[in-house]
């Protein structure tokens, strides 16, 4: 699989259970993985499912606006870089950018090993 | 030296140089580097900086808003997650952007291995 390819199906999968079924986010994350969100630092899937999951509204939605992606070197991850908006419980759109770096756990496979977000007010 | 130093040492001298003398970023690339600009892609350091150098603008400025970053794996990288804007002559508008860098050590030092640049219209 090309790298466009596994950055595009990760993205839709990512966003869409963000959007639907916020808990199982947790399946994409491992003992290892790091999520900075807004500045505040989480280590390990269990601590990032939890602040993920405690994030304050119900209902969300992201527009992916672009995705671009690189192979992250010879470790044969993958770094993916999003920006967009999101809309959480009908309010006004919010922009983000978020970067994942993917890593390989066996062929077509991969966890996200590093995860950063971060808002873009205007 | 720690993640979190390596990357503020950095995100100073990479904005600094760009907006001082674009064209000795050159230096901070090697052969395997990458660049996705604006969706375009550049490999290796001549075609970065040979892109980076013709930006049609001469003169500008990085403002800095936040600087996120994490170890990227057992290579010993760092992966360097920036938001700011972009101011690109006198009289024009603060533009947002968002970068992302993989550093990896080199020769007890580091170079950039990935690095990803959007703006971020309003």
């Amino acid at each position: 699989m090309d790298p466009d390819s596994v950055a595009k199906a990760f993205v839709e999968h990512y966003y869409r259970t963000f959007d639907t079924n916020r808990a199982a986010l947790v399946g994409l994350y491992q003992e290892g993985s790091m999520l900075s969100f807004e500045g505040e630092k989480f280590h390990g899937a269990a601590a990032i499912a939890t602040k993920l999951t405690s994030l304050p509204f119900t209902k969300c939605a992201h527009t992916v606006v672009t995705v671009d992606c690189q192979p992250a070197g010879p470790t044969g991850g993958m770094l993916v870089f999003v920006s967009g908006s999101l809309q959480v419980d009908g309010e006004h759109h919010i922009k983000f950018s978020q970067m994942f770096h993917l890593m390989p756990l066996g062929p077509g496979n991969f966890y996200v090993h590093n995860d950063m977000f971060r808002l873009n007010y205007g | 030296m720690d993640p979190d130093s390596v990357s503020k040492a950095f995100v100073q001298h990479y904005y600094h140089t760009f907006d001082s003398n674009r064209a000795a970023l050159v230096g901070l690339y090697q052969d395997g580097s990458m660049l996705t600009f604006e969706g375009e892609k550049f490999g290796g350091p001549a075609a970065i900086a040979g892109k980076l150098g013709s930006l049609p603008f001469q003169q500008c400025q990085h403002k800095i808003d936040t600087v996120d970053c994490q170890p990227s794996g057992p290579q010993g990288g760092v992966l360097v997650f920036v938001s700011g804007t972009i101011t690109t002559g006198p009289g024009e508008h603060p533009l947002k952007f968002s970068q992302m860098f993989h550093l990896l050590p080199a020769g007890g030092s580091f170079y950039v291995q990935n690095d990803m640049f959007r703006l971020n219209y309003g």
